[in-house]
């Protein structure tokens, strides 16, 4: 019983009963046909998710107002740039990852110059900065489908005992991710800068570079994962990132985070996107129509979030 | 003697300056919406091509391409009425929305502007509608799918993005393929918004809950994905109705080579920017007989030529062809009932 309340009492815990509810209505639909093949597509899918999710729960984490809308258009520029670097060959693939992650960096830092050089709101400056990178992809890749090397595309699709090996290297980096918010001094300075800017900045805390840390790492991870989709979707194109606006902010705010800063939660986000996947499979088995699809997931986000909203506040 | 040759060449003179006198002078825009994808490039670089010759050879006399980078109506609707002070004699159009831009396409009217819409298509009855017979693909799909599997069996349909004609169309037409091939089961259909990705994300999620699939039909751009989705499931692999994408023709030619793969391909073709182009001159010719709504053949590929078409099309684009003033006239001829 003490183990349970313990359980409940953590915020995140919401999103993972949230996917296996969900995963449950499917496979009941099917009658436990496909249970476990369910399971690996929402792992293969989710780990995208949860990489642009734990950069933008860092950036939401700096406090009201700080987000990244550039992911999508980042995403996509990323993964042409790695294609193109790759050009097809095996030889050149860590080439080509680095070339991703530079993309990606350049992205977070020029969106953190915006915010800090010109005094544009977060908002604003990455929004801003979306398009300029989304025309940028649209001259460099002319909207072609740059397909990746071979052993880049099999990488991104191995399994093991149904697993996913991206998967598996998606919970590492988001463990190693939970380490770095709760016990590095990164970490706890982007917790105490969310909280109160202010008071963070009289504690001694160098707001300013963690900021630009931050907004550099949620770039650099925007790059990555523009060049893993790449791999795994088997080509580079514009519009790669576009589902990543919208979902790499609710699997933070699922996931348990504060909208309002200062508060974060990485277990979360990989409940949170499972969770976000299961319903897309779980709407696609049921066979529901597109419209309806969009409604249903638009309303079961809206009470999923105030679930685990009212539960905080009757503690 | 030296006078029949005088008045010979005249009238040869008159001849052609009949032909292309009248739109010599005429300035023509093109409204586009989006680029951002190998269909929207191969659409651009079609029209650029047809349009440049059709300004050198002198049968209009200005052609330039105006692209919005969203797919934003507003953007559009300005794009238009600025089109429109700038005194273009036509615009041809490939619109964001087939309704909300009619108020600035009325106003062209208005003002004395051919309008032609193409691909994404205005329903302002003054304006005109190049459009391909989707509803004849979606039947033919089926039709073909007939001829490889003829003892049936479950098919998956991969969706085109909701709420556009050209959705509604091509699952009309398959649904009626359905039902006259009544051995077929359409078992469940995802959304896959011509996107590869879109669709390889779609069918990843709902391939675990379905029963063995003999066929997928599709809408153009989700092939791909769809076989890579397969791949990756560890499903076997059904027949998958290609969209004259690059990647898709690739992999079919691969699939082939291993074990004689046999599907069928089809889709529009982005050249049909070049061809409302033609449909923007005849009307500014004078011609006074050419219906608002024309319908136009599909471009398709099958077992035997795909692999002679590979080749021409740039890596990662969509197959296409350009069409000519002959086309245009003939497409016009077909159409006039």
């Amino acid at each position: 019983m003490m183990v349970l309340r313990a359980l409940l009492a953590r915020p995140w815990i919401w999103s993972f009963i949230g996917a296996l509810l969900v995963w449950l209505a499917a496979i009941s639909f099917t009658g436990g046909y496909g249970a476990g093949g369910m399971i690996t597509a929402a792992l293969s899918l989710a780990v995208f998710m949860v990489i642009v999710g734990i950069g933008q729960m860092f950036v939401i984490t700096l406090g009201p107002g700080n987000v990244d809308l550039s992911l999508p258009a980042n995403i996509g520029l990323a993964s042409a740039v790695a294609m193109k670097v790759m050009g097809g060959s095996d030889a050149m693939i860590l080439v080509g990852l680095v070339a991703a992650l530079t993309s990606g960096m350049a992205v977070g830092m020029a969106n953190y110059l915006l915010i800090r050089a010109l005094r544009i709101p977060p908002i604003i400056a990455t929004l801003s900065s979306s398009f300029i990178v989304h025309s940028i992809d649209i001259a460099y890749g002319r909207g072609l489908q740059i397909k990746p090397p071979p052993a880049f595309a099999d990488f991104t699709n191995i399994q093991f005992l149904g697993i996913p090996i991206l998967a598996i290297c998606g919970v590492v980096f988001a463990f190693l991710a939970g380490i770095a918010l709760q016990r590095m001094i990164y970490g706890r300075s982007v917790l105490a800068i969310g909280q109160n800017m202010r008071a963070a900045w009289l504690a001694g805390i160098p707001v300013e570079r963690i900021r630009f840390l931050t907004y550099t790492l949620s770039g650099a991870l925007g790059g990555i994962n523009g060049a893993l989709l790449a791999g795994y979707f088997r080509g580079a194109s514009v519009d790669i990132g576009n589902e990543y606006l919208l979902s790499s902010i609710a699997v933070v705010v699922i996931g348990g985070t504060s909208v309002a800063g200062g508060k974060a939660n990485v277990p979360g986000i990989w409940g949170a996107a499972l969770f976000l996947v299961l319903l897309l499979t779980m709407l696609n088995t049921f066979g529901v129509s597109a419209g309806i699809r969009l409604l249903l997931t638009g309303l079961i986000i809206v009470g999923v979030i105030t679930a685990a909203g009212g539960q905080k506040a009757l503690r | 003697m030296r006078t029949t040759a005088v008045l010979g060449s005249l009238a040869v003179l008159l001849l052609a300056g009949t032909a292309h006198a009248d739109t010599s002078a005429k300035k023509i825009a093109f409204s586009n919406n989006y680029a951002g994808n190998s269909w929207r490039q191969a659409m651009l670089k079609s029209y650029e091509i047809v349009t440049k010759k059709a300004v050198a050879d002198g049968i209009v006399g200005a052609s330039d391409i105006f692209t919005t980078a969203d797919q934003e109506v507003p953007t559009q609707a300005a794009q238009i009425q600025n089109l429109i002070l700038q005194g273009y004699d036509a615009i041809v159009i490939n619109a964001a929305s087939p309704d909300a831009l009619n108020g600035a396409v009325k106003q062209a009217c208005d003002a004395g502007i051919v309008v032609v819409s193409f691909d994404g298509i205005v329903t302002e009855p003054c304006a005109y509608r190049v459009v391909v017979d989707f509803k004849a693909m979606g039947r033919e799909e089926v039709e073909q799918m007939a001829k490889f599997h003829p003892e049936g069996g479950n098919l998956l349909e991969i969706r085109g993005l909701a709420g556009t004609s050209i959705d509604d169309e091509i699952h009309a037409g398959i649904a009626e393929g359905v039902a006259k091939h009544s051995q077929f089961k359409i078992v469940n259909s995802v959304t896959g918004n011509w996107d590869q990705t879109t669709a390889q994300k779609a069918v990843a999620t709902v391939l675990p809950s379905l029963p063995e699939i003999v066929g997928v039909v599709t809408q153009g751009g989700d092939g791909y994905g769809t076989a890579q989705a397969f791949a990756a499931a560890g499903k076997p692999r059904p027949t998958i109705i290609m969209g004259n994408r690059q990647d898709e023709l690739a992999w079919w030619k691969e699939q082939k080579a291993k074990d004689g793969y046999k599907t069928w391909s089809a889709s529009i073709a982005p050249g049909v920017s070049s061809l409302a182009f033609w449909v923007a001159q005849q009307v500014l010719d004078g011609r006074t007989d050419v219906p608002h709504d024309l319908l136009v053949p599909y471009l398709a590929f099958t077992q035997e030529d795909f692999e002679a078409a590979l080749p021409n099309i740039p890596e990662g684009s969509v197959a296409t062809t350009e069409y000519t003033q002959a086309d245009a006239i003939e497409t016009i001829k077909a159409n006039i009932k």
